[in-house]
């Protein structure tokens, strides 16, 4: 049986369906997150399982245990929030020991966990300081570290990152990262930023309308997304118009040039419209590289991302986008030259829309 | 920009004027007991009348219990509506204002019309008729007191700090007494100080009630004196100013919630 188990959890807020038919299973020490845009029900769930939303119908389990309507202060389970929610009032060292304090621990035992959690945020010497006296990376550590102090079966973050800039943001997901793998906690952990999610998890399920639209690693989401939305929302995706040509074959044509895919075209007819999708990074200039679909178009943009340039070109109707490695070595077509480019098989996608 | 400045000052001292003429008209008479020398007899007459001593004692002590009576009444409602009535805030508002719309003295009239016989005979006896007044007393300061604290929640993020509390552990009294109300210093401090206040000044309802507050001192003696009314107006007016400054004394000291950059 799974440490924490969420089954058919619904979640209604008069006539909208926040949550519907919710359901997840995470190992013990697993690190899973909920991804998808505002509104999607993600943090509800999350609510859900910290208790501060009640369910409209489903269980929740932890450990065996039915705590679906258990009360927040009863469930053993960390929280941190996007706003850090320290209490001002406290220091460091008292926001990290509150929790210790409640249970009713020893004021040794609150001292030396309370030292050992400033260790493991990297903060020793700062449990004196007020929250007004530290910067908002410094301040979400402290929030972590609060809730881990209790040692408590879950971890729930709720979009812990949201408030801090760029660059804060990746090195405190590391930190993150190390201190779950350190502690073995199992972690759920809300967030909208794809990359924070492919980074962070174990697990990642993406959800949409209050649905999951797929539960898979990190490489299985963005590689082989399930539905139309999966593949649209993590990482970029090029829809393109296509004609059945072969359902059995798998053959279809784009703009009159002839394309193979490895994946079914399953309940398709020969010559039904059909989208299909391919990786941006999926698609190479022909020439070194050698694909099985090959497509001639023309270059309409070219624009830098840093380490990744990105390409825009056309073939008739279909505008899409290549990228490939910025390497100042190699040249670049220019705006409005013929160019032919490949793909793989595997790299056409043809997805079903979401439910 | 000059003629600009010139009115301005204009204005501020006309009203300056306004403001302090009448209250400097009120310190020369109180020091002015003893013909022809300024003195300080009519304050030395007030502090030494054991009626003065007596009646600031007791509305000093009333203003206590008001004070921490009434926050412990407001400071859970007002939390609660923040936190899980938020619809019923225009009616728990409209109720706070009702001592504006019904005045003292129709509001002790009704006390007396049901506390004074059975079945809740409160006037019969010092204590209840104290603990009457002090009831009172929390619904006319009711209109400061609630906007004070309300105010002081609006600036904190109440539902976050609340769950916060609760995943780590916490229950209501302890998420009440630790975190809400450390929180609210300054908004305590303000509603305490405004209820400190009315309450040293406060007439009608004590001298109805015949209690022996400060109230009714002060009239006392401005029908029987002519010097110490005025020195007592002095005295109260500073007391006002007083508790109005260590507001502002206290705020400063207040935490408050602001990020510095950079995450070391």
């Amino acid at each position: 049986m799974a440490f924490l188990e969420l089954t058919n959890l619904v979640k209604q807020f008069g006539p909208v369906k926040a949550v519907d038919s919710f359901n997840l299973a995470v190992e013990r020490g697993e690190f899973v997150s909920f991804l998808g845009p505002s509104g999607c029900g993600k943090t509800t769930t999350l609510r859900m399982i910290a208790g501060f939303e009640l369910p409209t119908s489903g269980k929740i389990q932890i450990n065996g245990t039915d705590i679906t309507f258990v009360p927040p202060n009863k469930r053993n389970v960390g929280m941190v929030f996007q706003s850090y929610a320290l209490f001002p009032n406290m220091t460091v060292a008292s926001n990290i020991g509150f929790g210790l304090m409640i249970a009713h621990k020893p004021a040794d035992e609150i001292k030396q966990r309370v030292e050992e959690m400033l260790t493991l945020i990297h903060m020793q010497g700062l449990g004196n300081r007020y929250p007004n006296q530290l910067s908002g990376g410094q301040q979400q550590r402290v929030a972590l570290a609060r809730a881990l102090a209790f040692q408590p079966q879950v971890l729930l973050l709720d979009e812990p990152l949201s408030a801090l800039d760029a660059k804060i943001r990746v090195s405190l997901r590391g930190e993150i990262r190390a201190i779950q793998q350190k502690l073995g906690i199992t972690t759920v952990y809300v967030t909208h930023d794809q990359e924070e999610a492919l980074s962070l998890s174990d697990r990642v399920v993406v959800m949409n309308n209050g649905r999951i639209e797929q539960v898979g690693t990190p490489f299985e989401i963005y590689n082989f997304p399930q539905t139309e939305f999966v593949a649209q929302f993590v990482g970029t995706l090029n829809s393109l118009n296509a004609q059945v040509q072969d359902v059995a074959d798998k053959q279809l044509i784009v703009d009159g040039q002839l394309i193979k895919s490895a994946h079914a075209l399953d309940g398709a007819q020969k010559g039904e419209r059909v989208s299909i999708s391919i990786r941006p990074e999926r698609i190479s200039f022909y020439g070194e590289i050698q694909k099985v679909n090959r497509m001639e178009c023309t270059v309409e943009n070219i624009a830098f991302l840093g380490s990744i340039v990105r390409i825009q070109v056309r073939s008739g109707e279909n505008v899409f986008y290549m990228d490939t490695f910025n390497n100042p070595f190699l040249e670049l077509p220019k705006v409005g030259d013929k160019v032919q480019i490949t793909f793989s098989a595997e790299a056409v996608l043809v997805l079903r829309q979401s439910s | 920009m000059r003629k600009i400045n010139f009115w301005a000052w204009f204005w501020v001292i006309l009203g300056g004027l306004y403001f302090f003429l009448p209250l400097y008209g009120t310190l020369d008479f109180s020091l002015r007991e003893q013909r022809g020398v300024l003195s300080l007899l009519a304050y030395q007459n007030v502090l030494n009348d054991p009626r003065f001593r007596d009646s600031f004692t007791y509305s000093a002590l009333m203003a206590v219990a008001t004070i921490v009576v009434g926050m412990l009444l407001i400071v859970p409602t007002a939390y609660w509506v923040h936190l899980r009535l938020p619809q019923a805030r225009p009616i728990v508002e409209f109720i706070t204002l009702m001592p504006f719309v019904v005045p003292a003295v129709v509001l002790v009239f009704g006390f007396i019309r049901i506390y004074s016989g059975p079945p809740l005979a409160l006037t019969d006896t010092a204590a209840t008729a104290n603990m009457l007044l002090m009831f009172g007393y929390i619904v006319i300061s009711l209109p400061y007191t609630y906007r004070s604290v309300d105010t002081g929640l609006r600036a904190i993020d109440v539902r976050t700090l609340t769950e916060a509390a609760q995943s780590l552990g916490a229950g209501w009294f302890t998420i009440l007494f630790r975190i809400i109300f450390p929180n609210l210093r300054v908004a305590l401090l303000s509603g305490a100080f405004l209820t400190f206040a009315i309450v040293i000044g406060e007439f009608t309802l004590s001298n109805l009630l015949a209690r022996p507050a400060f109230g009714p001192y002060m009239v006392l003696l401005g029908q029987d004196r002519a010097y110490e009314p005025a020195a007592l107006s002095i005295m109260s007016f500073a007391l006002t100013w007083a508790a109005i400054g260590l507001i502002q004394l206290l705020g400063r000291g207040a935490p408050e919630q602001r990020q510095l950059g950079g995450v070391h």
